[in-house]
């Protein structure tokens, strides 16, 4: 078995899809906090960025076999990192979310979210059998503990995000589509307990968006708002830091969670289009990875992360249209952050990483 | 190797690649629907909440005097205002702005978080305060002009006028009872910020400026009015006063002057008694005066003639088990020297022969217990209670004016009736509407509808035996120089509102007369309220009178007739003493009468009076002259003439002094608005005020010092800065 690995073999089309949609991020940060206490993001956005890719490549280097083998440590560590955000954490706007760690406040969710890929390819690439019933329910509860305890911090948009890794598991590790509809029937069920659990203000902000004008000044606000920036942006948009919208501030943060509202107002339908466009060419290049990772390990880690991309994006756009509640899940690669900016690139080193070895065996 | 798994995820990719293509599908559906198809809507929607609508107030319709004269006027005054996005610091701004304006920092902090695009710090300030807000250059504070109303005379009829509030809304007088045209309808402008959070404004309908209002007040005649019951309250220490000088053949209020008074400009802590219209909204037992109903009735109806002779009882008459006692003690006298003397005695039997169903009668035609309907706020109907609730004494006690409540309105009207033989007018005060943007469009006044209350036979005994009251009985302090009188002196006792009887201390002295006899030009009501010392209506309120009726006689250039300082009448005002004024009131001690011999020989000055006065027909016929010319030292902008129907007596050759009473309210002239002028123009102006102007820089007038509307000698110096 020889270990040549090679920069050669390195997705540069990729990286520089994800930089280009990255850099249409910093200019839309620019933007929207153009004349707000915020000004000046886009340049720490970019310090991230330059800090995200320098750990790709570094995680590029390392053998992603070794990394798989280590899940078990890692998967306690994270049970562990959100414990000490239970204990620790700092509490902001109501929320324990954050540990601080010197100057810098770390968020162990993002890094959760991680492990949770690498943990499920590992449990499916082990299992060479057939999807049995026993192999759901131990699928489901790896991933389950940690969402349980992300959800109480409250975080409901991150433990979601846990879900379509737990899903994407069970989808390509072959699951039946007869314990599929159990589950989902289940799922049902258990909907109005759910419902039941979850605390009065995320109840509205998940069904304001069905009808936003109800409640036009409380929940239904941002809703409107971000489909006002929307719409007004008709088909070619206001230009860069000319969205009334956007700089009147009247669209609720818009170079975090609703940057593509502030995107679609400024570069209007044809930039929208080209954004999603953009977007979907990363997800479809990253399938393209997964179909030649070297093992059936790596494919999976592979479509985990497509399937966090993937859901980030759908659910963060569903909510700047309309068709998805507002969740507080921010558009990857684009939104103004730190963790979500290190655990994309962090994600892509993986990939990378598997990509580099495909004729590696 | 994977690919050799049971059930190959490739498959399983592609199902999620299109699941994903559909989604992605889906979005793009929905942004077509928000971007492309609703576009429109959405592009409405946000200008809607970028934009804000504000009110802009329109300009208030001027109150002009019947030449055109501005008694109530808006000037452009600074509003600030913030535009909060443009502001970065709001609490340093909030703080330098407090401090300048007077303001609780956190209160501006309040307003400036309530709108992102507009808010308004502080309405109507003054050029001073505008000036050092400006000086502070602050970052997203603005100014805009807005109208302030402003009464360029001051306490010039104020309780007439009215006052406004905050947004200009009539809250008093004509300001009030006029306020739906005056006020105009208000503009439309719309704020709107920028993508540069750059504050602009459009206009988005101009706002329509009220209607302006002329009135029948004659604004010297109304400063004459105010200046001598000014000094008459000075005088005699009254508590209130009113004075109403009106046109009898027309009904047209000339003046109408209230004591106490305020500034319409500064009607913060203005005490209710000083808002109050005493004219139409005081209810007084009238006393004597109202003895002319009595008389006036009983001779229309032929149950007295004035020559008859009538027993006044030594001042003494039991009616019904109630003793009345007059002041003096009077014999057997003529029914025109009982009225002249003021005999209670007299008027309750001339009263009880009249019966309670003819004497209500007459006081119901004469308008008592009725609105006379003046365009003024708060008139009351006075208290004319019908013969159903009346007591056995109560003809007694109302043929001398007692048990019954009038307004001052409604006893100038009793004797304008009289004076417009036996026709009674409403008064009216309004003497018609104008455009906002017209220029020196005559006014008609039209009457309001009259009727007749007694014979012109009836009114015209009525004049002669009001005239001998002024020449030979309560009221000789009223006679006058050069012009024939008559009128009718009271001094009610006021019902002390504590116990429910008549006070020993407190009158309403008042003297309601008519000058010339033969052809009044004007009808003078003077009422005083609790005069200390000298209380009777002919002691004190028939000097104010004569005083009122000598200028306002003149200055309305009506023809003499009788000569000037006739050593007659020079006799008859020597021999005047304030005891032979006395008047009447129930228990008043009597005092003789004196002077027979001089009344009696004074009798033939009537007659002789009457005959210059006839040859004044003439003159009356002729219209009043409708001058086309602005007045000088206008403090207006807009010339309205009031012509009255019928005419009234005009100069039409007469030698009377033809010099004009100059209207002097401050002892100043009014500085007039300079901003928007140019240089030339500006000068102009300050020449016509007879002021002068210190000029700085060039180009169009931008601020001037003193501002608009304030007071200043002639002769003094304005400061104006140009710019262009």
């Amino acid at each position: 078995m020889s270990r040549y690995v090679s920069f050669r073999d390195f997705d540069w089309v990729l990286l520089a899809l994800i930089l280009l949609i990255c850099t249409l991020g910093v200019v839309e940060i620019y933007s929207a906090t153009l004349s707000t206490k915020f000004a000046g993001a886009h340049l720490r956005q970019v310090y991230w960025i330059l800090g995200g890719v320098t750990l790709m490549f570094i995680v590029s280097v390392l053998n992603y076999q070794a990394l798989i083998e280590r899940v078990p440590l890692m998967y306690l560590l994270s049970i562990a990192s959100l414990l000490a955000v239970e204990v620790f954490g700092k509490k902001y706007l109501g929320a324990r979310r954050w540990v601080q760690l010197g100057s810098f406040h770390f968020q162990p969710s993002e890094w959760v979210k991680l492990v949770l890929i690498l943990a499920m390819a590992k449990y499916f690439a082990d299992s060479k059998s057939e999807c049995t019933a026993q192999d759901i329910v131990k699928a489901g509860a790896l991933v389950g503990v940690p969402m349980l305890m992300v959800l109480v911090q409250p975080d409901l948009g991150t433990a979601l995000t846990y879900l379509p890794i737990a899903i994407m598991g069970l989808f390509l590790g072959g699951m039946k589509a007869k314990h599929a509809l159990i589950i989902l029937a289940i799922g049902a069920l258990l909907a109005p307990v759910a419902w039941h659990v979850l605390k009065p203000y995320q109840r509205d902000r998940l069904t304001s968006f069905i009808e936003p004008e109800a409640d036009s000044q409380g929940h239904g606000y941002q809703v409107i708002q971000s489909l006002v920036a929307v719409g007004s942006g008709g088909i070619f948009g206001k230009g860069t830091a000319h969205g009334s919208q956007t700089q009147g501030q009247f669209l609720p943060v818009p170079h975090t969670d609703f940057i593509f509202a502030a995107f679609a107002e400024e570069h209007g339908f044809i930039g929208a289009m080209g954004l999603l466009l953009l977007y979907f060419i990363v997800l479809m290049r990253l399938i393209q990875n997964a179909q030649t990772a070297p093992d059936r390990a790596g494919a999976f880690v592979v479509m985990g992360v497509v399937a966090v991309l993937a859901f980030h994006l759908l659910v963060n756009v569903g909510m700047v249209v309309g068709l998805m509640p507002v969740t507080g899940i921010p558009l990857p690669l684009m939104s103004y952050g730190g963790s979500s900016v290190l655990f994309m690139f962090l994600a892509l080193g993986i990939v990378m990483n598997i990509r580099m070895r495909r004729f590696v065996n | 190797m994977w690919a050799s798994a049971p059930k190959t995820p490739s498959r399983r990719l592609y199902i999620f690649g299109a699941l994903l293509f559909l989604w992605i599908l889906a979005i793009c559906f929905r942004l077509v629907r928000l971007q492309v198809v609703k576009y429109g809507d959405f592009v409405q929607r946000a200008q809607r909440q970028q934009n804000r609508t504000i009110p802009t107030e329109p300009r208030r319709g001027n109150i002009y005097d019947r030449d055109g004269y501005a008694l109530a006027m808006s000037i452009d005054v600074d509003s600030v205002f913030a535009v909060p996005s443009e502001i970065h610091d709001q609490e340093t701004t909030a703080t330098l702005l407090g401090n300048v304006l007077g303001m609780d920092p956190r209160d501006i902090v309040a307003r400036m978080q309530a709108s992102r695009n507009f808010v308004y710090i502080k309405r109507k300030i003054d050029g001073e305060t505008s000036n050092r807000v400006r000086q502070l250059n602050l970052r997203g504070i603005y100014f805009r002009k807005e109208p302030k109303r402003f009464y360029p005379k001051r306490e010039l009829a104020a309780q007439v006028l009215g006052y406004v509030g905050m947004d200009d809304e009539g809250l008093g007088g004509l300001e009030r009872q006029f306020d739906d045209d005056l006020r105009g309808i208000p503009g439309q402008e719309l704020i709107s910020i920028d993508a540069r959070r750059k504050w602009f404004s459009r206009v988005e309908r101009p706002p329509d400026p009220g209607q302006n209002l002329v009135l029948t007040i004659d604004q010297t005649i109304q400063y004459i009015a105010e200046t001598e019951l000014q000094k008459g309250m000075e005088d005699t220490k009254a508590i209130a006063g009113t004075v109403v000088v009106e046109n009898p053949r027309t009904g047209e209020i000339l003046a109408l002057a209230n004591r106490p008074t305020f500034n319409p400009n500064v009607f913060n802590n203005v005490p209710p008694e000083s808002l109050k219209d005493r004219a139409v909204s005081d209810v007084y037992e009238p006393g004597s005066v109202f003895k002319i109903v009595t008389y006036s009735a009983a001779i229309d109806q032929h149950v007295v003639t004035p020559e008859d002779h009538i027993d006044c009882q030594h001042g003494s008459i039991d009616v019904f088990g109630m003793k009345i006692h007059d002041h003096e003690s009077l014999g057997v006298v003529t029914i025109a020297e009982a009225l002249a003397h003021s005999s209670d005695v007299a008027a309750i039997k001339v009263g009880m022969k009249l019966g309670d169903q003819r004497l209500y009668h007459y006081i119901h035609d004469y308008g008592f217990g009725q609105q006379t309907g003046i365009e003024l706020p708060g008139e009351t109907r006075g208290l004319a209670k019908p013969v159903s609730r009346w007591s056995k004494v109560s003809i007694g006690a109302i043929s001398m004016g007692q048990e019954i409540g009038v307004t001052p309105l409604q006893t100038i009207s009793l004797v304008s009736t009289i004076a417009n033989d036996g026709v009674y007018t409403p008064p009216r005060i309004v003497a018609g509407e104008l455009p906002p943007a017209s220029k020196a469009l005559p006014v008609v006044f039209h009457p309001a509808q009259q009727h007749r209350v007694v014979s012109t036979m009836t009114a015209a005994e009525m004049k002669k035996m009001l005239e001998g009251v002024v020449l030979f009985g309560t009221a000789r302090r009223a006679i006058l120089d050069g012009y024939t009188v008559a009128g009718k002196t009271g001094t009610a006792q006021k019902v002390d509102p504590a116990t429910g009887v008549y006070s020993k201390t407190k009158y309403v002295a008042s003297f309601i007369g008519f000058a010339p006899v033969n052809n009044p030009a004007i009808t003078i009501a003077v009422i005083l309220d609790s005069p200390i010392g000298l209380h009777q209506g002919g002691q004190v309120s028939a000097p104010v009178f004569k005083r009122i009726a000598m200028q306002v006689l003149e200055y309305m250039h009506v023809p003499r007739d009788l000569d000037v300082k006739s050593p007659q009448r020079q006799t008859l005002v020597a021999s005047t003493k304030d005891s032979d004024l006395t008047d009447e009131s129930p228990d008043h001690l009597g005092t003789p009468l004196q002077d027979d011999a001089a009344a009696a020989s004074n009798a033939k000055a009537t007659t002789t009076a009457a005959k210059p006065a006839s040859s004044n027909e003439a003159a009356a016929a002729t219209t009043a002259k409708i001058s086309d010319t602005k007045p000088p030292a206008s403090s207006g902008t807009e010339i309205a003439q009031v012509t009255a129907l019928p005419p009234q007596p005009a100069p039409a050759g007469q030698s009377a002094p033809n010099g004009t009473v100059v209207l002097d309210v401050d002892s100043g002239v009014v500085v007039p608005s300079f901003l928007g002028k140019p240089l030339r123009s500006a000068v102009e102006t300050a020449q016509q005020s007879g002021l002068e102007i210190n000029a700085i820089g060039s180009g169009v007038a931008r601020q001037q010092w003193p501002a608009p509307g304030s007071h200043l000698p002639s002769g003094q110096h304005i400061t104006v800065r140009f710019t262009h």
